[in-house]
């Protein structure tokens, strides 16, 4: 194995340097978005620093109630960022999406760590915790997208809602055409990013592993491992997340309750 | 005839604004009803508030005389067809529109066959060729008419129409009118058209959702 070429202070201060220009850029074009950008920059910096802090010990303790606790950690931050961006309620929807994502993230990470790579050990942090992370980070795009897309399409359609009611439909036959465009919104993107695999972007993960010094070959069989993973869990975490949720989003006339939105 | 949609002092708020107020009628089995007023006065709340849409802020919904409740709105609604405007077909040709309800659980294996479908229509003066035309590309007239035959197919006998009429030419309105003269079924609707107010039985007259009329 090769050694990664670390990135020294100074390169890191340089590394900043590439952000100016896209901002210089987006100012001239009249888009004031300094704070906001470097608010981001800032951000991300800061989480990334204490993540590598935290994995560092994570790694060199390597206990599975840490390596758990960690990964319920993250379920936990998900949930909440997937409805706040979805624009739901959190306390219609915290415990439905938790069990989406848990159950979609648990699955492909077992399938993974116990049928494909049998790390030793089976918990090791350098596999779950990574793995765990992608996987996850995938799932809250899917989510987002499909619950956000379900729940407006309801509210939008209210006529057309109501008359499959009438029609005789019951509350799941009715919302059927909405949560397929809501499903098929969530995996497209995935889907889509799954078939130019590699003509049009080298994959962030392959890319690391090349860098940290694994051989491109194992590099492609660790992708095409992941991109699979990354597709059972947001399918299953969407199709769960939506499914789940509408015991919680409609009232006792199978009327879309107003109050699972939230102001802005 | 027997009272069928009793509402008593019936007070309704959408999103924290207050739409009905205080609101009365009674509605009897065959009536034909007209709500009629500005827009915003609280015609179209209405009628979903009858299809549990709206919850009851204050004052009471009885319909055949039961309160408004889980299984009421149910038999309301196994018995109401609401028809807008620009009606839901909910599928891509006149045929599957047709037959889109007998898809559903409650009505599984109950699809009439295409005469039937064809008596239905010809009822409301469209020839049987319809079937199987796409339904983005027939009239709004023609999209209201289906819309009733799917109903009757479907045996309903209460029928809540906003707006109908405002956007059918002389003929098809006709053919509307016609139809919903039956004695058989309860009509709840609203409406601007004078022809179809001249027809009701019942005018009520709304403002700020408040009753200022009825005759």
């Amino acid at each position: 194995m090769m050694d990664t070429v670390d990135i020294s202070p100074t390169r890191m201060m340089l590394l900043y340097g590439i952000a100016v220009l896209p901002w210089l850029l987006l100012w001239s074009a009249g888009l004031h978005l300094a704070r906001e950008l470097w608010l981001s920059i800032v951000r991300m910096s800061v989480q990334l620093a204490l993540v590598g802090i935290y994995l560092k010990y994570l790694f060199a303790i390597n206990a599975p109630a840490l390596n758990v606790l960690w990964i319920v950690v993250m379920l936990v931050v998900a949930d909440f960022t997937i409805l706040r961006r979805a624009g739901l309620r959190i306390r219609h929807f915290f415990l439905s999406t938790l069990a989406a994502i848990v159950a979609g993230t648990a699955f492909s990470v077992a399938y993974l760590l116990l049928l494909v790579i049998r790390p030793e050990p089976i918990y090791d942090a350098r596999y779950l915790v990574p793995l765990a992370g992608m996987i996850l980070g995938n799932c809250l795009q899917g989510n987002v997208i499909g619950l956000e897309r379900f729940y407006s399409a309801i509210r939008k359609n209210e006529n057309e809602y109501l008359t499959y009611l009438l029609l005789g439909a019951t509350r799941r036959e009715a919302v059927r055409p909405y949560f397929r465009e809501a499903l098929k919104a969530s995996v497209n993107p995935t889907l889509a990013s799954m078939a130019t695999l590699g003509l049009v972007s080298l994959p962030g993960m392959m890319t690391g592993q090349i860098l940290g010094g694994s051989e491109p070959w194992v590099a492609v069989k660790y992708q095409i491992a992941i991109m699979l993973c990354i597709f059972a869990s947001m399918s299953l975490a969407a199709v769960l997340n939506l499914s789940l949720s509408l015991r919680f989003a409609f009232d006792e006339f199978d009327v879309l309750r107003e109050a699972v939105f939230r102001r802005h | 005839m027997t009272g069928l949609v009793r509402f008593d002092r019936v007070s309704v708020a959408v999103q924290g604004r207050t739409i009905l107020r205080a609101l009365s009628f009674d509605i009897r089995e065959g009536e034909k009803a007209v709500f009629k007023g500005k827009s915003g006065s609280g015609k179209s709340t209405v009628l979903k508030t009858l299809l549990g849409v709206y919850p009851v802020a204050d004052g009471e919904v009885r319909f055949a005389g039961r309160p408004l409740d889980r299984d009421t709105v149910s038999a309301i609604r196994a018995c109401a067809a609401y028809i807008g405007q620009e009606p839901v077909l909910g599928a891509d040709t006149v045929r599957e529109a047709l037959l889109l309800p007998f898809g559903f659980k409650a009505h599984r294996g109950k699809a009439p066959s295409t005469g039937r479908l064809a008596e239905i229509l010809g009822r409301l003066g469209l020839a049987p060729l319809i079937l199987e035309q796409h339904c983005s590309r027939i009239s709004g007239g023609e999209k209201q008419r289906i819309a009733v035959a799917r109903a009757q197919l479907l045996g309903k006998r209460l029928y809540l129409l906003d707006e109908v009429t405002s956007a059918l030419d002389p003929e098809s309105k006709r053919a509307v009118q016609d139809f919903f003269s039956d004695p058989a079924l309860t009509v709840l609707s609203v409406a601007h058209d004078p022809d179809w107010i001249a027809r009701c039985d019942t005018v009520f007259e709304l403002q700020d959702g408040r009753l200022t009329a009825a005759g």
